[in-house]
């Protein structure tokens, strides 16, 4: 039967699985940089360290996201929902978003394309941002819950 | 916050333990220490009612507004 518990494991797995998936993209950036350029029609020669630039760069805030991520999902495990350490946790998830949206935008100037992944990320950021002022409110109704005699 | 609540002072004068208020009212110690150090962020009324009747007193006897700079 499912329940929430499998649905927190499902979502953690999920992370480790992008977790793998990041570190072999960062593991073999050179050799998938130079397999894109290659495999791309578009005139991209030269690029090749910007695209290296790009992906290291970006290593940082998705890695940071994803940690972030697996914290979140350890303290609602734990049934601490509505704290202030998660509305820190979600705020600096949103800013990883907008990091990455920023590198991404940056890295525009040679390969265009990047701004889909720009837009998706502020977009991604944005979405949290909300989400994260939500559970503020929430907070804040809890607390005046738990001071009510 | 500027309501101040006196409960202290009203359980001094009826010479009332906060262990016997708590379990007259029907609220753990905890709860009435939260009202005591003046922590709480609201009051029921069902509350303030069983208050009033075991000191035997009128809500504005335990609640005072004080002007805050």
């Amino acid at each position: 039967m499912w329940n929430g518990e499998k649905s927190i494991s499902l979502s953690k797995l999920c992370i480790l699985l992008f977790m793998c998936l990041l570190v072999v993209t960062v593991a073999f950036a050179p050799w998938l940089t130079r397999w894109f350029l290659d495999f791309s029609r578009a005139e991209l020669k030269g690029t090749e360290p910007f695209f290296l630039a790009t992906i290291y760069a970006g290593f940082v805030p998705a890695a940071y996201l994803l940690y972030s991520l697996l914290r979140l999902l350890r303290r609602i495990e734990a049934e601490q929902v509505f704290t202030t350490e998660n509305v820190e946790r979600l705020r600096l998830i949103s800013w990883s978003c907008f990091a990455g949206a920023g590198i991404s935008f940056v890295s525009v100037f040679y390969y265009f394309p990047w701004v889909f992944v720009a837009v998706a990320a502020a977009f991604m950021g944005l979405i949290v941002r909300v989400v994260k002022n939500m559970v503020a409110q929430a907070v804040a109704l809890q607390n005046e819950v738990d001071y009510t005699v | 916050m500027p309501i101040i609540v006196n409960l202290d002072v009203m359980m001094a004068k009826r010479k009332m333990s906060s262990g016997e208020l708590a379990e007259k009212v029907g609220i753990s110690q905890a709860n009435l220490s939260i009202l005591k150090t003046g922590k709480a962020k609201a009051m029921r009324f069902s509350t303030m009612e069983a208050i009033c009747k075991a000191l035997d007193c009128q809500p504005g006897d335990i609640l005072e507004y004080r002007e805050q700079d």
